[in-house]
């Protein structure tokens, strides 16, 4: 029988742990790019929504079709939507970085939605349809995941569906004011939505409740047919 | 994390711990190549070739030992039929019979028929009737290359403490799928039997071309039952016993596999089988100082494969489907019709990127290098359609063969020979 070689079994376990290691840095080093992409994008949509703002403010009383042919941010939005929600799954819920991503999110998502009520109530070709989504994932709220599902159905479906959503318990004062104006009680259970500034509606809603919710969904253009 | 997702992170720690000591074994001694050279003496060689209903491929392997580059005299071929039903006992009574002719002048063949007893039984034979110093065992579904007898004699020539010899096992002729996933794993095996030789610590002495020096059974005693998987269990038995195992990585010994998921599961449940049950009649060799390499770094380590296969294939299989029935439920709670799901965006950001995709792609790395290695040393020719089986097909079967080769041990019951 050789003799045993312990420094081997020693050195393979350092070469393992630091294959573990790198393995780490390196997927450390993805997420810091995701974060770096998401912060370049909302800087995008930021500087959009400045745009916008300062074209609205110029209009005056140039023609709104500039505008309503244009329809604004929402892929934008969405996009930024769907990479928040990798990092959020990547780097967890409770990640300083993804707390402070979703601040801006929420805030750019307010921005939008007050430009957008600003332009229809300019002019009267532009009629949106939006929706104020308050979700929770701090376990409170187990419908919200199939919430969830039904408004990215929706949103595919009709393009010019504009559905805003929020974390509700994201510490953030504008959010906060958003809620209170909305008259938004969690108390009521989540999830809660809010059509077009109609009163808040509580709990999980199906398909093709939403779709009896909301008839103006039938004025929007659809991407596949709807069922 | 959960807990689930920690313990798939364990396996694959282990995993890549023993593919990284194999690597720094492989570096700290790297394989000799072929040399020329011829052995210094040419011992008596008996080749047992035991069968049963071996009618498709006796005759081949039959051939294969008489084309033995090895001195005719020298060479004893016995053929030791355990109670065929079909052609086995015919076909090889014709190649004794021929050698009784006034112008042989080939190798002896003998031929020994016997009742239905199991391998070892008819491998105890022949070990009983023959004469040669030299004991090698050839299945009868397996071809040797006409140098291997040589190689194996200079390996024992070179290496006086070796008291047998394991060949660098191929796929004979890979053409289904099967067989192509099967000839990756072969070629996989060189490398590991290689880096275990360095270790001292091979595990097992296949059926196709293993060769023992006569004094091993006077040592250690016969073949066992030993649970279907008698060539394991003289491999345990002669580390027990301070035997040692040598690799002759020139040896290139062909074998033709299973051709259809039923025997392949069959085949591998008899061998991952047997070694839980050799395992748990050697447990005391494990993490046994005494025993070398093989008590602290290969019998864990293939304990712990086992388990981790297992453990993988249920956790994944666990997730995919709760994944997936969640989905199922959500679609029919929310009344969102099921669609098609979209082409997938080329768009890295969007990659499931994480810390265990790159312990992975470690691991499949190393593999892909032991492979390599692997057809280096014996000279195979991998095609990409070879890997594409093996990386699509081993990980999808090999849980089937270990689930059900734990349950067959839990119960104590006998795995099936075919």
């Amino acid at each position: 029988m050789s003799p045993m070689q312990w420094h081997k079994y020693v050195l393979t376990f350092v070469i393992t742990a630091a294959i573990f290691v790198t393995a780490f840095f390196i997927a450390g080093t993805f997420d810091a790019q995701r974060v770096a992409d998401i912060r370049a994008t909302q800087e995008a949509v930021s500087i959009n929504i400045l745009s916008l703002e300062t074209q609205f403010d110029l209009m005056g009383s140039l023609s709104c079709s500039t505008i309503s042919d244009n329809p604004v941010l929402s892929e934008e939005l969405n996009t930024l939507a769907a990479r928040l929600s990798v990092a959020e799954e990547n780097l967890g819920q409770d990640d300083a970085q993804v707390i402070s991503l979703k601040k801006q999110y929420s805030l750019l998502e307010i921005k939008d939605y007050l430009l957008m009520q600003h332009i229809s109530d300019k002019c009267s070709k532009f009629k949106p349809v939006y929706i104020l989504y308050f979700y929770s994932n701090k376990g409170d709220c187990p419908d919200c995941g199939k919430m969830g599902d039904v408004f990215t159905y929706l949103r595919e479906t009709y393009p010019g569906l504009r559905v805003y959503s929020f974390d509700y318990h994201l510490d953030l004062s504008v959010l906060r004011t958003l809620v209170a104006l909305r008259k938004i009680d969690a108390d009521k259970g989540l999830p809660a939505f809010v059509v077009n500034n109609r009163a808040p509606v509580y709990g999980f809603k199906t398909l093709q409740e939403m779709q009896k919710l909301i008839p103006e969904l039938k004025t929007l253009a659809t991407t596949t047919a709807v069922q | 994390m959960d807990a689930g997702a920690l313990g798939l992170y364990v396996c694959l720690f282990v995993a890549l711990y023993f593919e990284v000591f194999l690597m720094i074994s492989f570096f700290e001694k790297r394989p000799s190549k072929k040399d020329s050279y011829l052995p210094a003496r040419y011992p008596s060689v008996s080749m047992l070739v035991p069968c049963f209903n071996e009618e498709k491929t006796l005759a081949g392997t039959i051939d294969s030992l008489l084309a033995m580059e090895y001195p005719k005299e020298k060479l004893e071929i016995v053929v030791i039929d355990d109670g065929s039903t079909d052609r086995t006992a015919e076909i090889a009574k014709r190649y004794e019979q021929a050698c009784h002719a006034p112008d042989y002048s080939g190798a002896v063949v003998s031929f020994l028929q016997k009742q239905n007893g199991g391998k070892y039984t008819a491998l105890n034979l022949g070990i009983e009737r023959s004469h040669g110093e030299i004991i090698g065992c050839l299945d009868a579904d397996s071809f040797a290359a006409p140098d291997a007898l040589m190689e194996a004699v200079k390996m024992f020539g070179n290496d006086h403490t070796a008291m047998a010899i394991t060949p660098a096992m191929q796929v004979y002729k890979p053409r289904k799928m099967l067989e192509l996933m099967q000839s990756v794993e072969y070629t996989f095996g060189i490398f590991y039997k290689k880096m275990f030789d360095n270790l001292s610590a091979i595990n097992v002495l296949p059926g196709p071309f293993s060769m023992y020096k006569r004094e091993v059974f006077e040592k250690i005693g016969p073949f066992k039952h030993a649970h279907n998987t008698e060539d394991m269990e003289i491999a345990f038995r002669m580390h027990a016993n301070g035997l040692r195992i040598v690799n002759a990585h020139n040896t290139y010994v062909y074998t033709t596999v299973p051709t259809t998921v039923r025997s392949l599961l069959r085949q591998r449940t008899r061998w991952s089988q047997g070694f839980l049950q050799n395992a748990h009649d050697y447990k005391y060799m494990f993490f046994n100082r005494r025993y070398g390499n093989f008590g602290m770094l290969v019998l864990p380590f293939a304990l712990s494969a086992f388990v981790s296969g297992i453990y993988a294939a249920l956790y994944l299989f666990y997730r995919f489907m709760s994944a997936g029935a969640d989905r199922l439920i959500d679609r029919f709670a929310t009344g969102v019709p099921l669609t098609i799901p979209h082409a997938p965006h080329i768009d890295l950001f969007f990659l499931n990127i994480g810390m265990m995709s790159f312990v992975i792609a470690a691991v499949i790395a190393l593999t892909l290098i032991a492979i390599w290695i692997g057809s280096g040393i014996a000279k195979t020719r991998l095609t990409p359609k070879a890997f594409l089986a093996y990386f699509a097909l081993f990980g999808l079967l090999a849980p089937l063969w270990l689930i059900r080769a734990a349950w067959g041990a839990a119960l104590a019951r006998e795995s099936a020979w075919r």
